[in-house]
């Protein structure tokens, strides 16, 4: 069931839009146009045809409390699984791996004085670069929100 | 019996898989212990990235253990460090490294025991936040193995009251992990006093040989840091070979 993704975790802007019904449907439309990659980043293809970059609860579960966003200067291109950057909690840089072939359009300014919205909110304002889609059929092939929560069992054992 | 083959470039090539077969068998992840002695900071990342690499072909964990030349590093996070102050430490006589990992500046040196895990997450658990709880929890069970009761606080490390015995700080690439942990044994401490150690002000460093005061060498700890890191990671360890150092790698010794 969809919701179980949302309700799991400490993803704050998912437990209170549950609350509300409204909050709820808009969520799971939101949730529902993610893909999903197996190192756990997110990318949802905007109107204008730019896909959004961010991680999942899993992910900023697993870092812990960001306090540090390395992310690409715009223009960089990126080929599918490039290191684009890294997230620093705890005391650890875990990298961060395209998702797609493109080039970076926009980074999220917001997070060098806020990282910890990775963790508060890492399906709406803590999402991390917007990127061109050089080759869409890269984002057919991703994950649904589906198929990653089963991905996600599998790996927790 | 020469496990590895050293190719000229010197990285480590593993000739068996013993440690998955052992895997298989005992449910216990592998890790080669690699004794490294006393290497400069470039050369302990050059062996640090041979054994990151050797995980593309399989399990393969490895703990390293050195000592560095004094060293102060710096983390991913680099802006608090311009030119002007690295090249004011240089002056002091220590080298001074930029690097990937995460946490601040922080000094390495003779009489510190530095132990880099490069460990692959997916034999133990995917997460660098357990990760580094564990490492926090592995030396402070050798403290007090040792005596020393050592406690972890809001900032990553093991302290003793308000100084630091321990300073953390990894990175981690598709799950494998490098960088790690340092811990002072008899380091002559006032290396630390012309930084702010991990950027944390107020705070001061101690060692193992200050809080117990007498002299407790790096030789005295491994064996009780190897006894905790087994236990903490559940985990089986064996001897590797100690790598020969590289001949003619183009890079200026430190």
């Amino acid at each position: 069931m969809t919701t179980s993704l949302l309700t799991r975790g400490p993803c704050s802007a998912a437990r209170a839009a549950v609350t509300s019904n409204q909050g709820l449907q808009r969520l799971l439309f939101y949730l529902a146009a993610l893909k999903f990659t197996d190192k756990h980043e997110w990318v949802r293809v905007d109107d204008n045809g730019t896909g959004t970059v961010g991680i999942s609860n899993f992910a900023q579960e697993a870092l812990g409390d960001v306090v540090y966003c390395g992310l690409p200067e715009v223009g960089t291109q990126l080929a599918q699984q490039d290191e684009f950057g890294a997230l620093e909690s705890v005391k650890a840089a875990s990298e961060l791996y395209s998702p797609l072939t493109g080039e970076v359009v926009e980074v999220n300014t917001l997070l060098a004085d806020n990282p910890g919205l990775v963790n508060k909110s890492c399906y709406k304002d803590g999402w991390l670069m917007k990127m061109t889609i050089a080759n869409p059929a890269e984002v057919d092939a991703l994950m649904d929100e589906a198929a990653y929560e089963k991905y996600i069992r599998s790996i927790e054992d | 019996m020469c496990r590895f083959l050293w190719l000229s470039a010197g990285s480590p090539v593993r000739t068996s898989d013993l440690q998955l077969q052992f895997w298989m068998q005992t449910g216990r992840p592998l890790v080669e212990v690699v004794r490294l002695g006393q290497v400069s900071y470039k050369e302990g990342l050059r062996l640090q990235q041979a054994y990151v690499d050797r995980h593309r072909s399989g399990p393969a964990h490895a703990l390293l253990l050195c000592q560095h030349s004094p060293v102060y590093t710096t983390g991913i996070r680099n802006k608090p460090y311009p030119a002007p102050l690295l090249d004011r430490l240089r002056l002091l006589g220590a080298d001074v490294h930029r690097t990937n990992r995460g946490g601040l500046i922080t000094f390495h040196g003779p009489g510190q025991l530095v132990c880099y895990p490069v460990l692959h997450l997916g034999g133990f658990r995917k997460s660098v936040r357990w990760y580094v709880g564990q490492l926090e929890k592995t030396v402070i069970s050798l403290c007090s193995r040792l005596g020393v009761e050592a406690a972890t606080s809001p900032h990553t490390g093991v302290w003793v009251g308000d100084n630091k015995i321990c300073a953390i700080g990894i990175h981690c690439g598709r799950y494998v992990t490098s960088h790690g942990l340092a811990l002072n044994c008899n380091t002559d401490l006032s290396w630390f006093g012309h930084i702010v150690p991990c950027g944390i002000e107020g705070k001061g460093v101690t060692s193992l040989s200050r809080e117990l005061q007498r002299d407790v060498s790096v030789e005295e700890t491994i064996p009780h840091l190897l006894d905790a890191f087994r236990e903490q990671f559940s985990c089986q360890l064996t001897e590797g070979e100690t790598p020969e150092p590289q001949q003619n790698s183009g890079l200026s010794s430190a």
